[in-house]
């Protein structure tokens, strides 16, 4: 017969609960045993991902595929929300997946394009001009990646496509200033820290 | 000395990129877990977190049907799921203050902002096992308790009402399971 299942300690306050749950992932602490040899899973892991990272230029290969789909499909149907949709989420898959396949420069590229179609209120005025500025640098700065100097040129490229693309997002937003102080904060997130 | 058996956890990773959850399937792997499943999107995700229940969720943010908050806010409703108070670690490209907030207040465990790194998300995984954060539940919120630290510069009213127990002691595990083996 199982035993019965522990429930949660609940404590009551004036306006709150405080509910502390059963520990069950406790199961996975286990104690080092004395002679145990020395074990490393964030090493493990990274040769896990090295041994998979031959993979990774044909998989970037298919994001920039699908990012230049995504522009396509713009230029057909206009701003419509599926073809919103569906550039934001090739723009910002690259951004995030970029430098995890060794194209940490194609990442900001991509991330400049995410800022303009995420913070314009009105989609319909991004001038497609801009949209195919940043589609093409992204697909050139991947598929020029080997030149010695590819990290360089990808740099000014991309702060150059930053800056008129916040020069845009201040006349766009420029009747919602707190909004301008929210997006141009500092990233609060941590990337390698706890 | 404690050190965290992977092998005993249950993975769910919901991504709708088949390219990221491939990639978070090997660190998984790689940690040592074997038990991983997949969803691609969030009402997939859904459907596998009542059928496998998972020890920990890995989740994307942005995907269709709904997205990881939405789905973080229907594994915290109080007796409408076996796990209410399941692990939700999410790991996104959304990296501004105003996201990570959302995401903090709809019940997310741990935020890991994208590219992921085998440490980041090894950390998240350790804090989630070793140091689990009592819940909070109020009449606008349910879910990991968001006071993580005692501010002694805070200026202001206290927004929780009843007295010593507003912050509430971490669990000493964590600094077991970082010292080194």
């Amino acid at each position: 017969m199982p035993a019965p299942k522990e429930k949660p300690a609940i404590t009551t306050y004036g306006d709150y609960e405080v509910i502390v749950p059963p520990h069950e992932l406790r199961k996975a602490a286990v104690p080092v045993e004395p002679g145990e040899p020395e074990d490393d899973p964030v090493a493990r892991a990274e040769a896990a991902l090295a041994e998979l990272s031959s993979e990774f230029a044909g998989w970037m290969d298919s994001e920039c595929e699908r990012l230049d789909r995504a522009r396509h499909e713009v230029k057909a149907k206009g701003f419509i929300k599926q073809t919103h949709e569906e550039l934001f989420h090739a723009a910002h898959d690259i951004k995030g997946e970029a430098a995890t396949f060794g194209f940490p420069a194609v990442a900001a590229a991509a991330g400049s394009l995410c800022r303009l179609i995420e913070h314009t209120p009105d989609m319909k005025r991004i001038p497609m001009k801009l949209i195919d500025q940043h589609v093409d640098a992204v697909r050139a700065i991947h598929r020029e990646y080997a030149r010695s100097d590819a990290r360089e040129v990808a740099e000014k490229l991309t702060s150059r496509l930053r800056a008129v693309t916040d020069d845009f997002l201040v006349d766009e937003n420029r009747h919602r200033p707190e909004y301008l102080d929210d997006i141009f904060g500092p990233p609060l997130a941590p990337t390698d820290t706890v | 000395m404690i050190r965290i058996d992977f092998n005993r956890l249950r993975f769910l990773v919901i991504d709708d990129n088949a390219h990221m959850r491939r990639i978070v399937r090997t660190l998984l792997h790689g940690f040592g877990a074997r038990e991983v499943y997949e969803a691609e999107d969030g009402a997939a995700g859904l459907e596998s977190f009542t059928h496998y229940m998972p020890d920990i969720v890995l989740t994307d943010w942005a995907m269709p049907i709904f997205d990881g908050l939405e789905l973080t806010q229907m594994i915290r409703q109080p007796g409408a799921n076996a796990n209410p108070y399941a692990p939700i670690i999410m790991l996104t490209g959304h990296s501004e203050k105003k996201r990570v907030t959302a995401a903090r207040d709809a019940g997310v465990t741990e935020f890991l902002a994208k590219p992921i790194s085998a440490k980041a998300l090894y950390q998240r995984i350790v804090n989630v096992v070793a140091n689990p954060r009592p819940f909070i539940k109020t009449k606008t919120y349910f879910g990991p308790d968001r006071r993580r630290n005692v501010n002694p510069n805070y200026v202001g009213p206290e927004r929780r009402r009843g007295g010593k127990a507003d912050v509430i002691r971490q669990q000493p595990l964590l600094e077991k399971a970082k010292a080194p083996g």
